[in-house]
């Protein structure tokens, strides 16, 4: 597909997660598709295929973040098979916490689906907000259904 | 400028400081340029103008590190006047320790010149290795 076609995908992407909307990302994922978090925070490491993607990046950042998650996109440069998204966060944690971080993701595409997805952040504020993903889960799981 | 010639100035640029020569890099900043290192960290603020990027902050990068310094990029996207570069370093500090981060790079160009960079580090290993950015050597946030 031409890069102008994978631009429109993604941004129709991003116009849902701009309203805290993951549907259309997650029905765009090919099979092995992996997401990749960049860096030395303690979520930086790939997540290979759409249920570790679910069970270990999504589930404890919604255990940790209040309501649904929200990412602005900002610009989108497509060249290719590749269109990078400028975002920006705006959530809050459970905890009442501003967690704004900045986002540069580099996405690829095959046949109108996501291949893969490369996020660049600031990872110190990950660390700092968010904290250990196990933690998020584990304080999720303790007292939130009581 | 097109595109592609956008994306050949930087794969240009880029070679050259693959093997630690900014000189083309530094002669195609416009006077004016803005780089904002994105974030809320340390380092987080946006220099404005020439000698600000180049003596404040790669200035001041290059005083803890060892001579011989290298950014490797591995990917340039192209759109209109931007250009992504995504990039490796391969460093060493002045005390010894690896310096080795992953850079997600833009460019906006005008001209043949750039004006206005954007930079996405892993900013957890900068503070770690590089040690907080100067409080006295901080401009206007951006």
């Amino acid at each position: 597909m031409s890069a102008a076609a994978n631009k429109k995908i993604v941004q129709h992407i991003f116009d849902a997660m701009a309203e805290s909307n993951s549907a259309p990302l997650l029905e765009s994922l090919a099979d092995d598709f992996r997401f990749v978090v960049m860096g030395s925070s303690k979520w930086s490491r790939s997540y290979d295929g759409k249920a570790a993607l679910l069970a270990e990046l999504f589930a404890p950042l919604r255990a940790k973040i209040e309501g649904r998650i929200t990412t602005i996109p900002v610009r989108l440069i497509a060249e290719g098979d590749t269109v990078v998204v400028q975002a920006r966060g705006r959530n809050t944690t459970r905890e009442g916490e501003a967690y704004n971080n900045v986002y540069c993701n580099v996405l690829r595409l095959e046949g109108g689906r996501l291949k893969e997805w490369i996020e660049y952040c600031d990872t110190a504020l990950v660390d700092a907000v968010l904290g250990d993903p196990a933690d998020a889960v584990a304080a999720a799981g303790s007292g939130r259904s009581t | 400028m097109s595109a592609a010639a956008n994306k050949k100035l930087m794969e240009n640029i880029f070679a050259g400081i693959r093997e630690g020569d900014r000189s083309l890099f530094i002669a195609s900043l416009a006077d004016d340029v803005t780089m904002t290192v994105t974030g809320q960290y340390s380092w987080s603020q946006t220099f404005r103008g020439r000698e600000a990027v180049v003596r404040d902050l790669y200035g001041y990068v290059r005083s803890l590190l060892k001579e011989g310094r290298r950014t490797l990029p591995f990917r340039f996207i192209a759109e209109d006047d931007w250009v992504v570069v995504e990039a490796r370093g391969n460093m060493m500090t002045k005390a010894g320790e690896r310096y080795d981060n992953h850079y997600c790079l833009i460019y906006r160009i005008e001209d043949g010149k750039i004006r206005e960079i954007r930079e996405y580090q892993d900013s957890t290993l900068c503070e770690r290795v590089l040690g907080p950015f100067p409080a006295a050597r901080k401009q206007a946030t951006g």
